[in-house]
């Protein structure tokens, strides 16, 4: 039992210090704003009972020792579920405590999250000590229920983990769902109270029994037509499938909008431009295999551009005049120029770094991205950018008396660029293009001995995907109708990179999803913004060491692994190294015995 | 299958696939950069007048540079040192520095309301700056151990993403924490006003920016070449996998690492925000990233690189903005310091990547 | 009979080592030259040399004539000289056929707006590459073909690894091959396979092949004339009788014995 009961402790401590960082970076208070279910349950609470659960999960998992897995079982991840809950319960009640005895107001004198309403939050509202025994008693129950997950049953696990998600998901849709069923005249009180805006607890129960539902249907299916696909001669029904999602999908992007309102699309828009700017940023890194910093610098090229190329009005003291350089181009003849600079631009960049090894590649990227912003920003160039007023008046994009500036409209042209940038990515990845970046990805000294001109086709990567950012560029000039340097720091670089790394590198669909996750969850929940920054950090870290191929990975690059040759292959392997060290041995031997032979 | 091969293959290279286009296009490029360095300066030496700067300006902006160049190369270190061993950038060393001065600013902005920091300005500078190194030591350890550790031995720009992702992410916890507000780094009254070293007017900070910095600097040096822990950093730097098996614990070489790299960092925090007067979340990223320029300037990997590229790219930026932009009329040239430090590092990458004291190693594949 | 390669007081050094120390060699049209030496003696750096990989300090090395030196690694394969590698570099993740398609990278020429159009030309072209690649594997017989073509290169066993990397080197519609080491830890049946491929090289796809390699029974099997090595120096040359009784190889051979 002693394992058991130190692993727990071991994963409580952290457990613990996970909770006391959430708390005392303000995100427990500030997400218990958002309520998700009934009055009580908020996101906030959601994210107390996560490390707790999280870490009596860990204690409790299998471990690899020695190469053999070593699993607990029921009752000992039990108690190591139960240990590690109470000690995360403990640490964040002694710190409770401690922040009590040194006086709320000191504290708060620094730390400058730690409030009352914190206190209130980690206490459920009944003062210090009744807090400090719902704080252990609760950890220990959610650890009990971390410990003994893993005891039940995979087809009964599955579906309730899913229909737990389900219902947080649909929490966090408040603002979506609600809007949609009253456009459908769909009564939906019993779904969502119009009080707190949340999930009420029948409908909370209802979505939950639902999905769970669905899921254990269809994870048994799926078992079923695994086991039946077994048989030859059984045609596949995949292909269908995909083929209806796929139609489903690009329903639900027409019709969505149109349903859910103008934030809606607003937000999309705005995921719309980060799809764009990813989608350049996944031909750079994603397909060719280059850490690409500077993405941000593209994106502020394209608006500028197209800015100052359909007439866009400077803002100084004696109010609007036109910049040193400007023209009055049509706003899609303007993007056919837009497109050009930003292919040169991106090649020009490229062009005297290419032999630079990968990481020092990032930072002249990242130097490049740094020196665009602070130009746009100069008093030098501000006859030209505006400095830090930058331009006003960005003409609209009008095509058949349609203004895009309307939220709605711009996010079905964003759509239009979208699924362009979509369709190319997804052709180059398959095409000779696309096999020699693979190639040059996979070993660029390789690729090179093999045929491919590496360095035409490091500038073909960066120049296609400076242009798709700077289409980006020039769509979110029209989108907000002004162009300033603020929105174009190196941040936006970094927010790409966490939407591509997270989505998958190299997956176009990962590339979507990435950009509505990390986008389009926090601009819905104004919660969430606040800490964007803050969770973006955390998941490019998390991901690279827990998940590098990404949510949605690239085919290639989570090829399944095929287990019988790979065994084969490490006998093979092992052989090999036995008879080239005996080889080595006898080399000279062998050598000279055959050249003595010879004569 | 040969006869595929006998017609694709006649064609010959023309004599455009022959020309050697990179080094013509690194010629115009240093035959341009040169040119506007020369003209540009010759401009602002030329100027009138009244619209000149006076020989104290110049001066001035030296002693400016080789101070704050004496922070850059602090920092530097961290990136160095870090970069010989583990051949990683480590993107997240700003933070660690900036870590430092806001942990002590607490203690700084408490010890001037008590009183404390004016009658003991020089213990309470030297326990700020104890201070910051704990908390910059602190989290340059948590950072090897919980981010770069379990990436050891990955393909290089996997722990590179890491740890930019690690840079957001503690800049943000400074900022939840903390609070996003910029504020005033107190300073000792004693350390205020200037001492005339011969014959050259430096404010005391300046001076003990310097004297710190020196300090640091030889400690290191010595640290780095009597010790047994610096000749197991020095074998751990050749090859790490050699020293391993010679019986050296890389993982505790590495740790010692980080924490000497934090040690300088916080000593540098506590510098820059007295030379500067302010501190934020935020502060970390422009002198990271400038110190990072520092370390390949002078040769990553290399000690004695560190410091020269830092008191180089502290001149430059101290100087360099006024004497080559000044003179062809660009405004408030001080603007784009930055963009003279970056242009220096994309110089250096081209021209020399191994930097000036460097082996060459960035042109090895 | 022409030489299609020619290597001319070749010298590289690394630091103070030399590797190679004015190396004089010359490969004749549809011939088969092997190189031998003990370790060190510079083969794999000759090799390195020859195909652009690292710039030669002196000498000069000509490919029908033209001399290649300073031409990029693709320039130098584009122009007809395919290599492999002594350790197996393959692209790991990409399939079988992938590995040998990216082979015909630089005898094909479609670019971006061909495949965003799928144009008729470059649909053409990609079904010509395919079935090329899948012709150059199909040299191997059965060993690289059916469903092995769609499985990512890594999960194959180490002699089709080595296969694949000749494969895709055929698949670059070479003219000379420079093979580094193939039969380096292959067991004896497939050593024995793999030397009646090298001379199919020759007899049938008419290929100049110069190999590298270390199991003299190969040696003595495939090839039409020997070089050895060491030092970075041709210390003899002729047919593998000649070679293997010039007294200096012999010493070459026992003497690193006596060192090692």
């Amino acid at each position: 039992m002693g394992t058991p009961i130190r692993r727990g402790v071991e994963a409580g401590l952290i457990g613990g210090l996970v909770l006391v960082y959430l708390a005392m970076v303000g995100m427990i208070t500030k997400f218990d704003e958002l309520v998700l279910i009934g009055t009580q349950v908020t996101l906030g609470l959601v994210l107390l009972a996560l490390p707790p659960l999280g870490a009596a999960l860990a204690a409790a998992r299998p471990r690899v020792v020695g190469g053999r897995v070593d699993r607990l079982g029921p009752l000992e991840g039990l108690t190591a579920g139960v240990t590690a809950g109470a000690i995360t319960g403990g640490v964040i009640a002694a710190w409770l405590v401690v922040v009590d005895r040194i006086g709320i107001d000191r504290v708060r004198s620094v730390f400058i999250a730690v409030s009352p309403a914190l206190v209130d939050v980690l206490t459920f509202g009944r003062g210090i000590a009744g807090g400090v025994a719902i704080l252990i008693v609760g950890g220990s129950a959610l650890g009990a229920l971390g410990g003994a997950w893993r005891s039940l049953r995979f087809g009964l696990r599955r579906p309730v983990a899913i229909g737990v998600g389900v219902v947080l998901l649909m929490g966090m849709l408040q603002r979506i769902v609600p809007t949609i069923l009253d456009e459908l005249n769909i009564e939906r009180d019993w779904l969502y109270s119009k009080v707190t805006r949340g999930l009420t607890w029948m409908g909370a129960t209802i979505v939950f029994v639902v999905a769970a539902a669905t899921a254990a249907f269809w994870i048994d299916r799926r078992e079923r037509t695994a086991a039946a696909r077994a048989e030859p001669g059984r045609a596949d029904t995949r292909g269908i499938a995909r083929t209806v999602g796929l139609v489903a999908i690009v329903a639900a992007a027409i019709v969505l909008p149109h349903l859910a309102g103008s934030i809606v699309s607003e937000i999309l828009g705005t995921v719309g431009v980060y799809v764009l700017l990813a989608l350049g940023l996944n031909v750079v890194t994603g397909y060719g295999g280059m850490l690409h910093l500077g993405i941000s610098a593209f994106f502020l090229i394209g608006a500028y551009a197209s800015a100052l190329l359909t007439g866009a009005n400077l803002v100084t003291a004696f109010g609007l005049v036109a910049p040193r350089f400007s023209a009055n181009l049509n706003f899609y003849v303007a993007l056919v120029v837009v497109v050009i600079i930003g292919a040169i631009v991106g090649a020009l960049l490229a062009a005297p770094v290419l032999r630079l090894r990968g990481d020092y590649l990032a930072i002249v990227t990242l130097a490049f991205a740094s020196i665009a912003v602070i130009l746009a920003t100069s008093n030098w160039l501000q006859p030209i950018t505006g400095g830090p007023q930058g331009l006003r008046d960005v003409t609209d994009a009008p095509l058949f008396g349609i203004s895009f500036q309307d939220p709605q409209n711009f996010y079905y042209l964003v759509l239009f660029f979208c699924s362009i940038a979509v369709y190319i990515s997804w052709r180059l990845a398959w095409s000779r293009t696309g096999r020699a970046w693979n190639a040059m990805r996979e070993d660029e000294q390789v690729a090179d001995a093999m045929g491919v001109n590496t360095s035409r086709y490091k500038l073909l990567g960066f120049a296609i995907g400076g242009a798709m950012a700077a289409v980006g560029g020039a769509l979110f000039s029209v989108k907000v109708g002004t162009v300033q340097p603020g929105s174009f720091e190196i941040l936006v670089s970094i927010t790409v990179l966490a939407v591509v790394i997270l989505g998958g590198l190299g997956s176009v669909p990962g590339v979507v999803v990435g950009a509505l996750v990390l986008l389009g969850l926090p601009g819905l929940l104004s919660q969430l913004e606040e800490y964007r920054l803050l969770i973006y950090g955390g998941a490019l870290v998390a991901i690279m060491i827990l998940r590098p191929q990404g949510l949605i990975p690239n085919v290639r690059r989570s090829r399944e692994l095929q287990e019988e040759e790979r065994t084969q292959d490490a006998w093979q392997e092992i052989f090999a190294q036995k008879e080239q060290a005996a080889a080595e041995q006898a080399d000279a031997a062998t050598a000279a015995a055959t050249l003595e032979e010879g004569s | 299958m040969a006869e595929v091969g006998g017609a694709a293959r006649g064609r010959a290279l023309g004599r455009l696939e022959r020309l050697p286009i990179r080094r013509i296009v690194l010629i115009a490029l240093s035959a341009g950069v040169l040119g506007a360095v020369v003209y540009g300066s010759y401009k602002t030496l030329t100027l009138p007048e009244g619209q000149a700067y006076s020989a104290s300006a110049w001066r001035d902006f030296i002693v400016l540079g080789v101070a704050q160049g004496a922070v850059y190369a602090l920092i530097a270190l961290g990136y160095t040192l870090v970069y010989g061993i583990l051949r990683m950038i480590n993107f997240a060393h700003g933070e660690v520095f900036m870590a430092g001065a806001f942990a002590s600013f607490f203690f700084a902005d408490a010890w001037k309301q008590s009183g404390f920091m004016d009658d003991q300005p020089w213990l309470s500078v030297a326990l700020l700056v104890v201070i910051a190194m704990a908390v910059s030591v602190m989290v340059a350890v948590l950072l090897e151990r919980v981010a770069y550790r379990p990436l050891r031995g990955a393909p290089r720009l996997i722990p590179l993403i890491t740890a930019i992702g690690a840079s957001l992410f503690l800049q943000n916890t400074f900022r939840g924490l903390f609070g996003s507000q910029t504020r005033g780094y107190p300073k000792p009254t004693g350390l205020e006003g200037t001492w005339t070293i011969l014959g050259i007017p430096m404010q005391k900070v300046q001076v003990l920016v310097l004297v710190v910095a020196v300090v640091a600097m030889v400690a290191l040096t010595l640290f780095v070449a009597r010790t047994t822990t610096g000749r197991s950093m020095r074998a751990a730097a050749e090859d790490a996998e050699i020293a391993s098996l010679m019986g050296i614990n890389v993982d505790r070489v590495i740790v010692t690492t980080f924490v000497i790299g934090g040690m300088l960092a916080g000593v540098a925090g506590v510098l820059f925000a007295l030379t500067f007067g302010n501190i934020s979340y935020f502060m970390g990223f422009a002198p990271g990233i400038t110190a990072f320029t520092a370390a390949v300037l002078g040769g990553i990997g290399s000690i004695s690189g560190a410091a020269i590229g830092g008191l180089t790219i502290g001149i430059l930026q101290s100087v360099g903005p006024a004497l080559l932009l000044t003179g062809v009329d660009v405004p408030s040239p001080f603007q784009l310091k930055d963009v003279v430090t970056f242009l220096i590092l994309i110089l250096v990458l081209l021209f020399r990547p191994g930097g000036i004291l460097g082996t060459g190693e960035a042109e090895k594949v | 009979m022409t030489s299609v390669l020619e290597v001319e007081g070749l010298v590289k050094h690394f630091g103070g080592l030399y590797a190679l120390g004015g190396l004089d060699l010359h490969v004749d049209e549809g011939e088969i030259v092997s190189v031998i030496g003990p370790n060190g003696a510079g083969k794999s750096t000759l090799f390195n040399v020859v195909t652009g990989l690292y710039p030669p300090d002196e000498g000069d090395i000509r490919f029908q004539g033209d001399s290649i030196v300073g031409l990029r690694p693709n320039q130098v394969t584009k122009l007809g000289i395919a290599r492999t590698f002594q350790n197996v570099h393959l692209f790991p993740n990409m399939t079988v056929l992938e590995n040998a398609m990216v082979g015909q990278h630089c005898r094909t020429r479609s670019g971006v707006f061909g495949a965003i159009l799928q144009l008729p030309s470059t649909r053409r072209e990609e079904q010509r590459i395919r079935e090329r690649s899948k012709q150059a594997l199909g040299f191997f017989g059965p060993r690289l073909a059916g469903y092995r073509q769609d499985q990512p290169a890594f999960v194959l066993s180490y002699a089709n690894r080595r296969r694949l990397e000749m494969a895709r080197a055929l698949a670059t519609d070479p003219k000379v091959i420079l093979l580094d080491e193939p039969t380096a830890g292959m067991n004896p049946r497939e050593t024995l396979e793999l030397r009646d491929h090298i001379v199919r090289m020759r007899d049938e796809l008419q290929l100049t092949v110069l190999v590298i390699e270390h199991d003299m029974r190969v040696v003595k099997g495939v090839s039409d004339r020997v070089v050895a090595c060491d030092y970075g120096r041709k210390i003899a040359e002729g047919t593998y009788e000649e070679v293997a009784n010039d007294p200096q190889v012999v010493e070459a051979y026992l003497g690193t014995k006596a060192a090692g």
